[in-house]
């Protein structure tokens, strides 16, 4: 679960034996490893749903609305006689999507403009101060909802929207810590060695500064899948027939007393991988915390 | 001593409610409404959604009403009226006594004002439905409304929302320089005076509430042979969210809830404490089909074929779609061009019933490939639309139809209708007038709305309903109407799919609310038992 | 001086900042697909009364035009009429401001309420049980969706226990406490879960504080520490904390206005861009972005206050 660097960083040969050290560290930290486990379980149902649901998510079957819960069918069925276990095993493969493509995008633009800015300062530094003001000022999930409504709903859609206002988020964490890496002597030696920006920023720099961002988008994660779901539920998010946990809790919320199943279990599925991206987050950010 | 206080209470709760249920209309108590969308400005010509338009009705009454069996048309605030024979002239005598909520009277001037509103063009989005008036005059009690020719639909006109009586003198006194601000200025105080409706309207805050008080000085009688309304009041809350409105509900919190969810229909209905009513309704549930030689991106249209379009009628399950999305709860349209309780309707009974055979024929002979992508553009957040979706999606497959959803919200989808960036789209429709004229105008006119934005144009049926608007007799009328009804089934420019009521829960203590099937909400007879 | 010379630095910076929001939420609210005539006018009406509509609102005129005329009508404090709702923009903020205010406070108290004491009790009991089960319990609030538990609240409390009115907002304080209940309890579990997190590491930093660790080990008791450095660092960082996310917090009331029926704002947003109101949209925007700002501002002067360390920064 170390944070892979996009470039090897000429850090000092300690680096293999303090990587082993996290390790053993991580293994000792009971959060983290469930946290871990629950993402990596969830992770494989996201990959191989076929595999795991015993039915096909959108097979219509009148002769069987709305059932309880049964041998063959563990979570009933729903309104359209669809196994609402397999749906929301489905379910798995869209909701981690969320998680990641929200958000990865969001990061890797973030993570560049803010570790430009946060270098070079002046004018675009500027710039970049007013246009994030602007945008924290403004309502997150209106923005998403307006950005999704001009490009229209969908998934795609919702990503873009998503990434369209999440970068600033992590360019204005990446700035803060470019700006108090850059005091570092070994910032200072790479200057006087004559290396250039990119290779300072990007190799000496960055794997530094980026913790408290890898951090932040462990949370982000699982906000992704909370705001992709908040829009799913208001028909925003994933399109019929696709199952999405927010689509099947807005679908189930009619029979909460007569159905309850129906839309517990997304919710369950919701908060338990919300639990585990929160989780590793935590772990993350007490592991990698700097002593002292 | 506490302990006598509590029996004593106990008695008196006990005796209440023996003798309570024995009176069938009890006087006073204020009933509380959940709606699911607020009221924004309730005036007769102002109003433009169904929010607004259903309301007209309690704060303001017409000249003439429809009787509540449909059988035709009785005075309302007019004693009597008649029709000269060339249907140029309507004469109406008002009631004697008739008063405004103030207590003033209602008089010719008000009507001839009320009129000369409501058809003016410069102010009333609805002055189209009047056009055929000329002139109107009044004097005394006596009114005289002239038209330049004539039109089989004025009198049922005069017992629409956007003909209704405000008081002349209310609007003269109410601040403002324009018809629409002091129209606003005279919705924002409240209060008595505006109109002659069984209440008026005392309180009201935006996009959460909105209350009626009963106005003592109604013209119309209650079984007791005391002024309607039963009432003392209405208070509507806004509760958007269907879940939350029916929660309400069942906490005792209001006494009605509309706009009931049809899959929890069978629910509420076994519970003791509600009444789970389905008021008959001209609301029409249909997909408009885009009938244009080439899509919006110029491509060839696959369903331009009138074949093609008749197929996928063919290849759907009508009487499935009525169980999977009303729950048994509504019907299979029987009209293709308005609900069957529009006057005029003629059923086919089915109207395309399921047949993926012959869908199959029609599709090869119109030239549809299999595995053509068609797109249903649904509105997002509606449970109905997924659901309409996932059945048409697994229906359609046996022709060969791979059909894609494009969920939006409501403004793009009316904005797709009218450029025709659709291939099929949901819609629905609820007539605001009891007469055939406006729906098929809508549906199939093609000068009115490109006949429901499918760019459908067939020149036997424009003229059919040009001549059916000058038709002054009933029966050639109809069989103009018979007639376009058959083009419009046979040319198919629609996805015929179903009727539905409207679904209202009640607490059991409520009776007499009605809905009417043009939606409005009728509470002058509606009363509390304690 | 410096002080004030700051405070002068950031309003000037605002200047920008706000251009850029109208600039923004202009172009965003035109790109939407539809437009007022359209949302307003309804399904019913033909192309010709659309295109009077728009001639009669400007929206025929050029994007430069109407946005000078946006900005100049700002400046000159008029947000303009709500088509939708036929009343004037402000007027129509301003009757449903309070309740997405009253639910905003109402929910950061019960947040501050649940998380103080046991981010207390976690930090105290770093690494043993009671701290794993604080932290675990406030990770699943952390991920729960708004809309599904204020759906259950609702269900089980209210209208099955009725315990609290399902909904609405009432009048009074007393009411208004009483029937915000639930919402405010809703959003208040997701943020006393932040609030709870980031409580126990400022309580942990200052523990771990050489200075702490220098006082405790003379012999002061724990209650005087904590007393004496430990709140004031709390405070700093929840303020902090509760300062920045209140952008999050306030436009989160629109999923939990929608689903508890409450007539505030956020609920006003959803409408106003379903109706295509442009107005209304812009107006609502700006007084969010206003009210934000306020916060920013008003949790940058505390904290100095509170630390002095920031006072020169």
């Amino acid at each position: 679960m170390t944070p892979a660097s996009p470039v090897s960083a000429p850090v000092p040969p300690t680096r293999s034996s303090r990587s082993r050290e996290l390790l053993r560290a991580a293994l000792t930290k009971p959060g983290l490893m469930v946290g871990v486990g629950i993402i990596a379980l969830s992770t494989l149902l996201a990959l191989f749903p076929g595999f795991f649901a015993p039915h096909d998510p959108n097979a219509i079957n009148v002769a069987a609305m709305r059932q309880p819960p049964s041998l063959p069918h563990p979570f009933g069925t729903d309104m359209l006689g669809r196994d609402a276990f397999s749906r929301v095993i489905w379910a798995y493969s869209v909701n981690m999507q969320m998680a990641v493509l929200a958000t990865v995008f969001a990061l890797v633009i973030g993570v560049v403009v803010g570790a430009l800015v946060g270098y070079y300062r002046g004018l675009a530094d500027i710039i970049f101060g007013r246009f994030v003001d602007a945008i924290i000022t403004l309502p997150f999930l209106v923005l998403v909802i307006a950005v999704v409504a001009v490009l229209g709903p969908g998934l795609v859609n919702m990503y873009i929207a998503i990434t369209l206002v999440g970068w600033v988020y992590y360019a204005r964490l990446m700035r803060a810590e470019i700006i108090s890496q850059k005091t570092s002597d070994y910032a200072a030696a790479g200057i006087v060695m004559g290396y250039s920006d990119l290779r300072i920023i990007f190799r000496h720099l960055l794997p530094n500064a980026i913790t408290p961002v890898i951090v932040y988008w462990m949370t982000d994660m699982a906000l992704a899948i909370l705001l992709g779901s908040s829009l799913g539920y208001l028909g925003l998010g994933a399109q019929p027939p696709q199952a999405e946990w927010g689509v099947l809790i807005a679908e189930g919320r009619n029979f909460v007393t007569t159905a309850w199943w129906l839309s517990l279990m997304p919710g369950i599925a919701i908060v338990l991988t919300g639990f585990g991206f929160s989780l590793i987050g935590d772990g993350l950010a007490d592991l990698l915390r700097p002593r002292g | 001593m506490k302990k006598t206080l509590f029996a004593a209470a106990v008695a008196a709760t006990l005796a209440l409610a023996l003798t309570g249920p024995l009176a069938a209309q009890e006087r006073g108590g204020t009933l509380k409404f959940a709606r699911y969308d607020g009221s924004k400005l309730v005036d007769p010509i102002y109003a433009e959604r169904n929010p607004d338009i259903w309301m007209v009705g309690s704060l303001y009454s017409t000249l003439l009403e429809r009787a509540r069996d449909g059988s035709g048309l009785t005075g309302a605030l007019a004693a009597s009226f008649s029709q000269s024979s060339d249907g140029k002239t309507i004469d109406i005598t008002l009631r004697d006594g008739i008063r405004f909520s103030d207590g003033s009277p209602v008089t010719a001037a008000d009507v001839v004002f009320s009129l000369d509103r409501a058809r003016n063009p410069d102010l009333s989005p609805w002055a189209g439905l009047l056009g055929a008036i000329s002139g109107v005059t009044g004097e005394g009690a006596k009114v005289t409304i002239t038209l330049s020719r004539p039109d089989p639909t004025i009198l049922s006109m005069l017992a629409t929302f956007n003909t209704a009586i405000v008081s002349r003198a209310a609007f003269e006194k109410a601040p403002g320089a324009t018809d629409q601000e002091k129209s606003a200025a005279l919705f924002a105080a409240g209060g008595p005076g505006a109109g002659s409706g069984p209440f008026y309207l005392s309180g009201f805050e935006q996009g959460a509430s909105m209350s009626f008080k009963a106005n003592p000085y109604y013209w119309k009688s209650g079984a007791d042979g005391k002024p309607l309304p039963y009432l003392e009041g209405v208070e509507f809350q806004i509760i958007p969210d269907d879940a939350t409105r029916i929660l309400k509900l069942q906490a005792g919190e209001v006494d009605i809830a509309e706009f009931i969810p049809f899959a929890r229909i069978a629910e509420l209905g076994t519970d003791p404490n509600l009444q789970m009513e389905l008021f008959p309704s001209t609301r029409i549930i249909y997909s408009p089909i885009n009938t244009r030689a080439t899509r919006a991106d110029g491509t060839p249209n696959p369903l331009a074929d009138k074949r093609v379009r008749q197929a996928l009628n063919y290849a759907t399950n009508k009487e499935a779609l009525v169980s999977l999305v009303l729950h048994g709860a509504g019907a299979p349209m029987t009209s293709p061009l308005m609900s069957s309780s529009t006057p005029m309707a003629v059923k086919t009974d089915p109207l395309y019933g399921y047949d993926p055979v012959k869908a199959m024929e029609l599709m090869q002979e119109g030239g549809f490939a299999a595995g053509t992508k068609i797109k249903l553009t649904t509105l997002a957040g509606s449970a109905d639309d997924a659901t309409v979706f996932a059945a048409l999606q697994q229906m359609w497959t046996a022709v060969g139809v791979e059909l894609v959803a494009e969920q939006v919200d409501s403004p793009t989808r009316g904005a797709k209708n009218r450029s025709g960036e659709f291939d099929i789209h949901t819609y629905g429709w609820v007539d605001d007038i009891a007469d055939p004229s406006q729906v098929v105008g809508w549906l199939g006119h093609t000068p009115t709305a490109k006949a429901v934005g499918t760019g459908w144009e067939n020149k036997e049926f424009n003229e059919l309903y040009d001549t059916a608007a000058a038709e002054m007799d009933p029966e050639r009328r109809a069989a103009h109407f018979r007639r376009m009804q058959e083009i419009y089934a046979e040319e198919a420019p629609l996805l015929f799919m179903y009727e539905t009521p409207f679904a209202v829960a009640l607490s059991a203590k409520v009776t007499g609310y009605v809905q009417t099937p043009l939606g409005a909400n009728v509470f002058e007879e509606a009363s509390l038992q304690r | 001086m410096a002080p004030l010379r700051y405070l002068l630095n950031r309003l000037l910076l605002l200047v920008p900042t706000f251009l850029l929001v109208m600039v923004i939420i202009f172009l965003l609210v035109r790109l939407l697909p539809g437009d007022p005539a359209i949302a307003l006018l309804g399904d019913k009406a033909s192309d010709a009364e659309l295109a009077a509509f728009r001639e009669r609102l400007g929206l025929n005129a050029p994007l430069a035009t109407q946005f000078m005329l946006f900005v100049s009508s700002v400046l000159s404090g008029n947000l303009g009429t709500s088509l939708m709702l036929r009343a004037p923009v402000w007027d129509v903020i301003l009757s449903r401001l309070p309740a997405t205010i009253f639910l905003t406070v109402y929910s950061v108290s019960l947040a501050v309420l649940i998380a103080g004491p046991l981010a207390f009790a976690a930090a105290l009991n770093r690494g043993r049980w009671p701290d794993t089960v604080i932290r675990a319990v406030f990770q699943v609030g952390l991920s729960m969706p708004v809309f599904y538990i204020g759906l259950l609240l609702l269900t089980f409390l209210a209208a099955q226990l009725r315990l609290f009115p399902v909904g609405g907002y009432g009048k009074g304080l007393a009411e208004n406490l009483y029937h915000l209940f639930l919402p405010a309890m809703t959003v208040a579990l997701y943020t006393s879960a932040i609030l709870m997190r980031n409580l126990r590491a400022a309580i942990i930093e200052v523990l771990d504080a050489e200075y702490v660790q220098f006082a405790r080990a003379k012999g002061l008791p724990l209650r005087l520490v904590l007393g004496r450095h430990v709140l004031r660092n709390a405070l700093i960082s929840t303020i902090t904390l509760l300062g920045l996310s209140i952008g999050n917090l306030m436009s989160g009331t629109l999923v939990t206005e929608t689903v508890f029926g409450v007539p505030g704002v956020g609920r006003l947003m959803l409408d106003a861009i379903f109706g295509r109101d442009y107005a209304l949209i812009q107006g609502l925007t700006l007084t969010f972005a206003v009210l934000v700002t306020l916060v920013f501002l008003m949790t940058d002067l505390i904290q100095s206050r509170l630390d002095p360390r920031l006072r020169l920064s």
